[in-house]
C-alpha cells in the first residue's frame, strides 16, 4: 500500500511538471528545458517571501506563486519573443542557456546550501495515516493541487476564450493573426502559466523535502513523462506521469535505488522507439520539428 | 589580351582542384606555419599553469570537433555528448582497473567503444529529426552516466577510479609539457580526420543530408547508412578525448560528466559557429578559458575573498549570460565576428557590405 | 470622399529578386463588392498578403507605394493589428482550426474594437444555417463547402469593415460557389462590409462584383464596372469562353487609352 501512495505521489509530482512542458510545447512548438531551472527559482522565491511575509503563511505562498507568473510572462518577453521565428531548436537551447544563467543566479542569490521554506513559514510536515500506508501533509497537498491545477487547466483550454485561443494559436499560428489573436499575448500566457505550474510543482515539492539544486534533475526527470503521453496532450502528461512514477518507484523497490536517475529516460527511450510521437500525441508533430 | 580583361583582387578559384586542397593560397600557407612555430614555442615559454590551460583546450578542441562534424555539418542534434566523453574515459579506467592495460591498447579500445555508442546513439537519428533527437541522446547520456556510476558503487570505487600515469616504453607521460605535445598531435589529428572528411564524398553527402534529408536521398545518398557514420566517427573521436581526458587527470568519476559537460559543448559549437571547424576551435578556446577569465574578474572585485565559494554560480551565470548574447546576437558565433572583422579590413577604407557570405 | 481602402503604387519584391506586383492601384469604396480576377501568378494573393501585413513570413517587402486603410497607412503594423483595425483576411487555403470544434473556431475570433461580439455570432449562424447544426463538429472533419462556410463565418466574427476573400471557389463545386455568393452578397448588404474578392471563377465574381481589377504579372490591366467588365472583349474571351490562339491581352494601349475616358 505504501507503494501505491509513494507511486501516486511522485506521479503527481511529474504530471504537475509535465503539464508545464506541455502548456509551452503546445502553443509554441518550443520544449523549455530550463523549466526545472524555473521551478527551482520559484521555490526559492517562497523562501524570500516567507521572511518578507512572516507570521503570514498564506500571503507569502499566494506572492510567491504571483511573482512566478511575472516570471514566466517576464522570461517570453525579454528572451524568447526574440526567438520566435528563428529555428526551433536555437530557441531550445536558448532555453538551456536560460537555465544556466538561472541556476547562477540562484546559488549567488540565496547560497548553495539546503533550504527549507517550511521551516520558513512555520509549518510542520504531518505524516497523516491513509489506507494503511502513511503520506505526508505535503505529498497530500501536491495530489490535491495536481488534480485541481488538470481540472482548472481542461477547463481553461476548453470553455474559456483565451484558452480556444491559445489552442488555435498552436495549431496554426499564421490563422490565428488573421483572426485577431495576438501571438505575443498568447505566447506570454502559455509561459505564465508553465511557470506558475512549475512554481505550485516546486514549492510543494521544497515543502516535503527541503530545497537545493536537486530540484533541477526532478525538472529534468519529469520531462520523459510529458514525451511519453505526447509532448502536445495534457491528458497524455498525466497518463505518462503514472506511468514514470510507477516504473521509477518499482524499480527502486525490487531492482536497485541507484536506478533512480535513469529509469525515465530509459522509459523514454523506449518510447522514441516504439512510438515517438507519445501514447496521446499527435503524429505530424515530428515532422514539424 | 589579358590586360583588357577586367579584374578583380581577391582570390578566385579557377579550379575544382582549388576547392579541394586544404590550404590554398600563400598567406595560408604562411600563416599556418606561422601559427604553428607558435604553438611549437609555448610550451618552452610558458608556466605551467598556462600548458594546463593549453591542454584544456586541446582537449576541448577535440570533442568540439567532433560535435561540430556531427551537428554543425551533418545536421544532428546531440545533447548527450558528455555521455560519449564519459564512455571513453569509463572505458580507459575500467581496462585499467580490471585488466592492468596499457596507453597503446585503452585508447584504441575507446575509440572502439566509443564508435560502438555512437551507433546506438545513431540509431534513434533513423526515425527522429531534430528536438526528439536531441532529446534521445540527452536520456542516453543518462544511461551511459548510470552505467558508469553502476561500476563505481559495485567495484568499491565509490569516489573515482584512480589511473596511474601512463608509459609508453620508457616514455612517461607525466610532465605536462610531454602532454601538451601528444594532445597537440591529437588534437591536429582529430583536426586533419575531420578536414579530409569534409572535403571527401562523406563531407558532401553530410551537408545534402543537413540542409534536406528527403532531396539528399533523392539524389542517390545513402542517409540513414551516412548518418550513423557521422554518428559512429564523431562518437569514436569523442571518446578518444574522453580517454586521453581520464588519463590527464589520472582519475575518472562520473560527476565530471554531469549534463553541464553536453551544454558546455554544445555551447563551444553554438559560440564558435555553426557550420565551421574554425568555429570549433574557437568555441573550444572561449568556452575553456571563460571559467579562468571569470575567476580573474572575480579575483579583481573589492573584498573578492567573500566571493570565493560563489565561483561556480558566477561561472554559471557568465556561461548562461554568453550563450544567451550569442544565441539572440550573434547566430553565426565567434566565426562570424572574426569574418566581419576580415571584411572590415579587407574592404577598408570603404565602407560597403559584402554581398557574399566571406570564404570558406 | 476617399475611398475606404486604396492601394497606390504599391510593388511588392520577394526575397530580394523576385518582384510580384509591379506597381499596382486599386481602391475600394464603402460597402462595395471589388472583384481581383487574373490567372495563375499574377498577383493576386500577394495583394491580399500586403494589405493584410503577412508579406515579412514569406520573406517579402513592400518597396514601394503605400496602402491606405481608412486614411490610415498600414506600413509597418504587426498584422493583428491590422485585423483590429478592421481587415479580415480569408487565406486560400488552412482556412480554420483542424482541431477545434465549429464554435470553438468562432469564439477563436477576436473582434474588432467597438464591435458586438454576440449579435456578430448570431448573425453568422443566420448567414449560415448548417452552421449552426454542425455547431459541435470538429474543423478538421467539415467538406470544403462547409469549411469555406465556416471560415467566412469566424471572418465576419471579427467585426470586419473591408473582408479579404482569397479564392472563394477553390475545391468547390459550381453550385455550392453561387450559393457562397450570393451569401456574400447578404453579408455585404446586412452589414455593410467592403469585400475585395479574389476569384478565378470570373463569371461568379462578376455577377455579385460591383467594380473589378484585371490583373497579369503584377499589373493591373483591366478595370471598370462588372457590366463592362463581363462585356469586354479580352475577358469574354480568357475568363468567360475559350482563349483561342492569343495568349495576352489585346491591346495595352487601348486599355489605358479607355481608362483615361472612363475616369
Ligand atoms: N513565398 C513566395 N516566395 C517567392 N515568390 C512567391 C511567393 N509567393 C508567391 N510568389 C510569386 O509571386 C507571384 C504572384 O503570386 P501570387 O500567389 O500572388 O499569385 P496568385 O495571383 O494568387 O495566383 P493563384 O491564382 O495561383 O493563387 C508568382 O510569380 C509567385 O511565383
Ligand atoms: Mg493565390
Amino acid at each position: 500500500m505504501q507503494l501505491a501512495i509513494n507511486i501516486a505521489v511522485l506521479a503527481a509530482i511529474y504530471a504537475l511538471i509535465a503539464c508545464g512542458y506541455v502548456l509551452i510545447y503546445r502553443v509554441s512548438r518550443v520544449l523549455n528545458l530550463a523549466h526545472g531551472e524555473l521551478m527551482m527559482l520559484s521555490s526559492y522565491l517562497l523562501l524570500t517571501t516567507a521572511s518578507l511575509f512572516s507570521g503570514n503563511p498564506l500571503i507569502a505562498l499566494g506572492v510567491a506563486v504571483g511573482l512566478s507568473l511575472c516570471v514566466g510572462v517576464l522570461v517570453y518577453l525579454f528572451l524568447m519573443r526574440r526567438m520566435t521565428g528563428e529555428m526551433v531548436l536555437a530557441a531550445v537551447l536558448t532555453t538551456v542557456a536560460l537555465g544556466v544563467l538561472l541556476r547562477g543566479l540562484v546559488v549567488l542569490i540565496w547560497s548553495a546550501q539546503q533550504q527549507n521554506p517550511a521551516q520558513a513559514l512555520g509549518w510542520v510536515n504531518y505524516s497523516l495515516p491513509v489506507f494503511g500506508g502513511r503520506i505526508s501533509a505535503a505529498g497530500a497537498g501536491l495530489i490535491m493541487t495536481t488534480a485541481l491545477v488538470y481540472v482548472g487547466l481542461f477547463l481553461f483550454l476548453r470553455f474559456t476564450r483565451y484558452g480556444i485561443r491559445m489552442r488555435a494559436a498552436g495549431q496554426n499560428p499564421l490563422l490565428a493573426a488573421q483572426r485577431g489573436i495576438s501571438l505575443h499575448v498568447i505566447y506570454a500566457l502559455a509561459w505564465g502559466l508553465s511557470t506558475l505550474t512549475g512554481a505550485l510543482a516546486g514549492i510543494l515539492i521544497s515543502l516535503d523535502s527541503g530545497l537545493d539544486s536537486t530540484m533541477v534533475l526532478i525538472g529534468l526527470k519529469a520531462f520523459p513523462a510529458a514525451l511519453v503521453g505526447g509532448l502536445d496532450s495534457l491528458a497524455g502528461a498525466l497518463i505518462g506521469a503514472l506511468i514514470i512514477a510507477a516504473a521509477e518507484v518499482l524499480m527502486i523497490y525490487y531492482v536497485d535505488a541507484l536506478l533512480s536517475d535513469v529509469v525515465p529516460f530509459l522509459v523514454l527511450i523506449l518510447m522514441l522507439i516504439v512510438r515517438p510521437w507519445g501514447l496521446f500525441g499527435t503524429r505530424e508533430e515530428l515532422d514539424r520539428v | 589580351m589579358s590586360n583588357r580583361e577586367p579584374r578583380a583582387s581577391g582570390y578566385f578559384r579557377s579550379s575544382y582542384d582549388q576547392g579541394l586542397r586544404l590550404v590554398e593560397t600563400r598567406t595560408q600557407w604562411t600563416s599556418l606555419i606561422l601559427f604553428l612555430a607558435v604553438l611549437g614555442i609555448f610550451p618552452f615559454v610558458a608556466s605551467s599553469f598556462q600548458l594546463d590551460l593549453a591542454n584544456q583546450v586541446f582537449l576541448a578542441c577535440i570533442g568540439s570537433v567532433a560535435l561540430m562534424l556531427l551537428t554543425g555539418y551533418a545536421g544532428q542534434v546531440s545533447l548527450g555528448h558528455a555521455g560519449l566523453i564519459a564512455a571513453g574515459a569509463f572505458t580507459a579506467g575500467i581496462l585499467f582497473k580490471e585488466f592492468g592495460a596499457k596507453f597503446w591498447v585503452t585508447i584504441p579500445a575507446a575509440a572502439v567503444i566509443g564508435a560502438l555508442i555512437g551507433l546506438i546513439f545513431g540509431l534513434p537519428s533513423l526515425r527522429l529529426r531534430g528536438l526528439y533527437l536531441a532529446v534521445s541522446t540527452l536520456a542516453l547520456h543518462f544511461v551511459v552516466v548510470y552505467l558508469g556510476g553502476e561500476y563505481e558503487t559495485k567495484r568499491g570505487f565509490s569516489t573515482g577510479i584512480v589511473i596511474d600515469v601512463p608509459r609508453i616504453g620508457d616514455f612517461v607521460l607525466r610532465d605536462r609539457k610531454i602532454w601538451y605535445f601528444v594532445l597537440f598531435a591529437f588534437a591536429a589529428a582529430a583536426l586533419l580526420i575531420s578536414l579530409n572528411l569534409l572535403r571527401s564524398r562523406t563531407g558532401r553527402a553530410w551537408a545534402a543530408i543537413r540542409s534536406h534529408e528527403t532531396i539528399a536521398e533523392a539524389l542517390g545518398i545513402g542517409v540513414p547508412a551516412q548518418k550513423l557514420l557521422a554518428f559512429v566517427i564523431s562518437s569514436s573521436m569523442t571518446a578518444v578525448a574522453g580517454a586521453l581526458f581520464g588519463y590527464y587527470r589520472g582519475f575518472v568519476s562520473v560527476e565530471a560528466f554531469s549534463l553541464f559537460l553536453s551544454i558546455q559543448y554544445v555551447a563551444m559549437i553554438i559560440i564558435g559557429g555553426m557550420g565551421s571547424i574554425l568555429g570549433a576551435i574557437l568555441g573550444a578556446v572561449f568556452v575553456t578559458l571563460l571559467p579562468y577569465a571569470i575567476e580573474y574578474a572575480v579575483g579583481l572585485l573589492p573584498n573578492a575573498r567573500s566571493y570565493a565559494g560563489m565561483l561556480a554560480a558566477f561561472n554559471y551565470a557568465a556561461f548562461g549570460i554568453v550563450m544567451i548574447l550569442f544565441l539572440v546576437f550573434e547566430p553565426q558565433g565567434l566565426v562570424g565576428v572574426w569574418r566581419r572583422v576580415q571584411n572590415y579590413f579587407l574592404l577598408w577604407p570603404f565602407k560597403q557590405k559584402p554581398l557574399g557570405g566571406g570564404r570558406k | 470622399m476617399s475611398a475606404l481602402l486604396q492601394v497606390e503604387k504599391l510593388e511588392v519584391v520577394y526575397g530580394r529578386a523576385i518582384t510580384a506586383i509591379q506597381g499596382i492601384t486599386l481602391n475600394a469604396n464603402k460597402g462595395e463588392i471589388v472583384a481581383l480576377l487574373g490567372t495563375n501568378g499574377a498577383g493576386k494573393t500577394t495583394t491580399l498578403r500586403a494589405i493584410s501585413g503577412f508579406l515579412g513570413l514569406d520573406d517579402a517587402r513592400v518597396t514601394e507605394g503605400a496602402i491606405h486603410f481608412k486614411n490610415e497607412n498600414l506600413a509597418n503594423r504587426p498584422p493583428y493589428l491590422i485585423t483590429k483595425l478592421g481587415i479580415v483576411l480569408v487565406p486560400e487555403r488552412d482556412k480554420v482550426f483542424p482541431n477545434l470544434s465549429v464554435v470553438e473556431n468562432l469564439a477563436a475570433s477576436v473582434p474588432a474594437s467597438g464591435a458586438d461580439r454576440k449579435r456578430l455570432e448570431e448573425m453568422t449562424f443566420a448567414f449560415f444555417p448548417k452552421l449552426a447544426e454542425l455547431r459541435a463538429r470538429t474543423a478538421g472533419l467539415l467538406s470544403g463547402g462547409e469549411r469555406q462556410m465556416l471560415a467566412l463565418a469566424s471572418a465576419i466574427v471579427c467585426g470586419p469593415e473591408l473582408l479579404l476573400v482569397d479564392e472563394l471557389s477553390l475545391g468547390l463545386a459550381p453550385v455550392v460557389v453561387e450559393d457562397l455568393a450570393q451569401r456574400l452578397v447578404e453579408i455585404r448588404n446586412q452589414l455593410g462590409i467592403t469585400i475585395l474578392l479574389v476569384e478565378q471563377n470570373a463569371a461568379v465574381a462578376l455577377s455579385i462584383a460591383d467594380r473589378g481589377y484585371v490583373l497579369e504579372n503584377g499589373r493591373v490591366v483591366l478595370d471598370g464596372d462588372a457590366t463592362r467588365l463581363k462585356n469586354h472583349p479580352d475577358i469574354q474571351e480568357f475568363y468567360l469562353g475559350g482563349a483561342g490562339e492569343r495568349r495576352s491581352y489585346r491591346d495595352v494601349k487601348q486599355y489605358r487609352r479607355s481608362r483615361r475616358w472612363y475616369g
